[in-house]
């Protein structure tokens, strides 16, 4: 798999002669455009956050006082401004992630297999599917605030006409506000995974199957020995870029639950934005993401590890 | 492609996860504080923005005919006038301001004059002031106060905008509960009771700002208490007062005066939607289009404490020192300022009260806006908002507690306690950021 990638380099290294230095300036020189706009938008800003993280910033106040660590250390200081609000943020988009990434994995497999069946009308479901991840998160916000609501909303409205509990408060209070907030992420963002995962299956050669067919195996054992293993490349992106989306939860309780109740729904970014944007507290919320960031990227290496060694 | 992958993931973290970081670079400061003089702009020509929040209501059709009448009576200046939400001009104004695009005037909540001021965004306005011959006796007690910081005035009042008690009549006809208005804990408890055994939860309790937080403050100050100490260094709304507030608050829900779980604005629409009586709202609710299709009239709060008080914020002028901030723009920008002062009694067809006592004390506002009448009997025991600056984050831990008591997620008190705790925290971090 690695070796188309790896062999324009590979023979680089085996025809170094005179002219070799002329390629790789021709490389550099396409690659530049995009160096510009990652060193401008990515490496500039990191540094620069690093460096906001060890002061007391308020971006409006003209004075910037270093103050070394401080903002790392109240972080993990219990009793300081920061600590409790950012742990709790730091629980729930824990919370949400550990909910709502395996059903962000099976549900969008189940879909695929079943539209990768020869079935007519398909193409109309995958549609379907995929609609809601076209619609903005102030839209799928705005739309299940409505449906949502306790007292006002279509769902709990439903629920009373067929004799379930019609007074759920579904935005207000946990634990049905973590059931909303999972539920509306996985019908808004289940339909990109569900494509993905599509194409993985097609991907997969169809003689695999007749062979397994051959051998006496059945749909279910088809599933777990050639459809699972054939989707494993195409499984640790789906996984990875997950995680993610789900650790940088943002806009669905901003909108849905304004965090509530209290600040339980209150996700780490969240409150990252509001120390920082709206509080202008822009030391101590650069010194958050830091924190933020080394957790991402552990458990990105870990997923990737785990899944790479089942290869 | 695996190797890539990581580098991918990698990558993506980082930018989101300092991507937060990226709006910290606009940074860099000059305080300016000129003056300005209230005269009347005599200057060559100059357009001048002027950005507000005023989206709501009927403010999108009066503010425009105010702005080009007085463009056609001034050849000298235009005003461009720039509606947006009061939250995008929270946070876009400051920024636009240090780099020298932000307005030449405009409108700011009351609690976020100080702020700016702090942060150097402001202009001396003492001269205006002056010049437009008003003092603090020309305003409700406390408001010419609260746009002073550090001895220098900052803003000139606008408009203030106190809660009141909406009825919903067609609910208490329906219902067969005493129309008469409730004005005391006994009367307000006697209504409610009526109300659930007719089967209606009268006044719905929610735990977000515009109801439950406002309607949660003025209690506090009903029974004696307040938010935070003179000089704001720490919060009191734990004291007793504050405790007996919420528990009021939690009270009308476990008595099933209101159902559990409100959202934020639930209890507005259920008014609206006549499905409760009463709902504790702001004196900008009365221009609501929604309604009036209802048969509802506007009331003073009922007093449950030990005194009267009532909630209110106001709206105040403010002029921007931009980064080259020009001395004629400035100017012409107090003229419009002066014009509208003067023009204002039309200004309550938006659901706001004119600031200025002359204006408002004129008996023709009434007579043509009556729902307005119970706003300005409350005004003599109005509390306005906490001057200081950065107290915006500190009250947002006043409605954590508010809504974590309804939710019954803490005892009133725990949860005061506890955002109190956090509101000190804030308050020390405010003055060590703006020097006290």
């Amino acid at each position: 798999m690695a070796d188309p990638l790896l062999s324009p380099a590979a023979r680089t290294s085996r025809s170094a002669r005179p002219g070799a230095p002329r390629r790789d300036l021709t490389a550099y020189a396409f690659l530049a455009p995009f160096l510009v706009l990652f060193a401008l938008f990515v490496l500039v800003p990191a540094v620069y956050g690093l460096v906001i993280s060890l002061h007391r910033w308020n971006s409006l106040v003209p004075v910037h006082p270093f103050i070394g660590l401080q903002n790392y250390v109240d972080l993990v200081t219990p009793g300081s401004l920061t600590f409790s609000d950012f742990w709790s943020s730091m629980r729930a988009t824990g919370i949400f992630t550990v909910f709502s990434v395996p059903l962000l994995i099976v549900v969008p497999l189940l879909a695929a297999v079943l539209l990768n069946q020869n079935l007519k009308g398909t193409t109309f479901f995958r549609g379907v599917f995929f609609a809601p991840y076209v619609l903005g998160v102030a839209v799928i916000g705005v739309i299940w605030k409505y449906l949502l609501d306790p007292q006002a909303g279509v769902v709990n409205h439903l629920l009373g006409l067929i004799g379930l509990p019609d007074q759920t408060p579904w935005t207000v209070d946990v634990p049905w506000a973590w059931v909303s907030l999972v539920g509306v992420t996985i019908w808004w963002t289940a339909g990109l995974n569900t494509v993905i995962l599509l194409a993985g299956l097609k991907g997969i050669n169809a003689d695999l199957y007749e062979a397994a067919a051959l051998d006496g195996a059945g749909t279910v054992r088809k599933f777990w020995s050639v459809t699972l293993p054939g989707l494993r490349p195409v499984m640790i992106f789906v996984t990875t870029t997950t995680i993610l989306a789900s650790a940088n939860m943002f806009g669905q309780s901003f909108l849905l639950t304004q965090g509530g109740p209290g600040t339980e729904t209150r996700s780490a970014i969240m409150y990252i934005a509001d120390q920082g944007l709206a509080q202008g507290n822009m030391g101590a919320a650069s010194a958050m993401s830091y924190l933020l960031f080394a957790v991402l990227a552990v458990i990105s290496v870990v997923n990737f590890r785990i899944q790479r060694e089942k290869a | 492609m695996n190797r890539s992958l990581v580098t991918r993931a990698v990558a993506v973290a980082a930018t989101v996860g300092l991507g937060i970081s990226l709006a910290g670079c606009s940074a860099g400061g000059s305080s300016s504080t000129g003056t300005v003089s209230g005269a009347d702009y005599t200057g060559p020509k100059v357009t001048i923005d002027f950005w507000n929040g005023w989206t709501g209501g009927a403010a999108p059709v009066i503010v425009p005919e105010l702005v080009k009448q007085f463009n056609a009576e001034h050849d000298n200046i235009v005003v461009k006038s720039v509606p947006m939400e009061w939250a995008d001009i929270a946070s876009k104004m400051p920024l636009a301001i240090k780099a020298g695009k932000g307005p030449d005037v405009a409108v700011a909540h009351g609690d976020d004059v100080a702020t700016y001021a702090a942060q150097g965004l402001l202009l001396d306005s003492g001269d205006i002031v002056d010049g437009l011959g008003y003092t603090a006796d020309d305003f409700p007690e406390g408001l010419f106060e609260g746009n002073q910081y550090q001895g220098t005035q900052y803003g000139i009042p606008w408009s203030v905008t106190p809660l009141g008690l909406y009825i919903n009549n067609d609910v208490l006809k329906e219902a067969g509960v005493d129309t008469t208005v409730p004005t005391d804990a006994d009367s307000y408890e006697a209504s409610l009771a009526a109300l659930k055994a007719a089967g209606v939860q009268g006044e719905w309790v929610d735990g977000y700002v515009f109801t439950g937080t406002f309607e949660f403050e003025s209690l506090v100050w009903q029974f004696g208490g307040d938010l935070y100490d003179e000089d704001v260094t720490k919060a009191t709304f734990n004291s007793d007062a504050g405790v007996q507030a919420l528990q009021h608050m939690v009270d009308q829900i476990d008595k099933g005066y209101s159902p559990q779980n409100v959202p934020q604005d639930g209890n507005f629409n259920a008014l609206v939607k006549g499905e409760n009586a009463y709902n504790w709202n702001g004196v900008w609710q009365t221009t609501n289009e929604a309604l009036q299709d209802v048969d509802f009239s506007v009331a003073p709060l009922p007093q449950i404490g030990t005194e009267k008080a009532v909630w209110s914020s106001s709206t105040d002028w403010i002029f921007p020192s931009n980064k080259g901030q020009s001395a004629d723009e400035t100017s012409a920008a107090a003229t419009f300022v002066k014009w509208m002062n003067d023009n204002s009694a039309g200004w309550a067809e938006t659901g706001e009260l004119p600031a200025a006592n002359d204006v408002r004390d004129d008996p023709a506002l009434v007579e043509k806006y009556p729902n307005l009448k119970p706003f300005l009997d409350q005004l003599p025991y109005a509390h306005y908002e906490t001057v200081a600056p950065g107290i915006t984050a500190a009250n947002a831990e006043i409605t954590t507690a508010v809504g974590e008591a309804v939710l019954g997620k803490k005892t009133p008190k725990e949860a005061l306690d506890d955002a109190a705790a956090q509101a000190d925290k804030i308050l020390e971090q405010n003055a060590q950021t703006y020097g006290g």
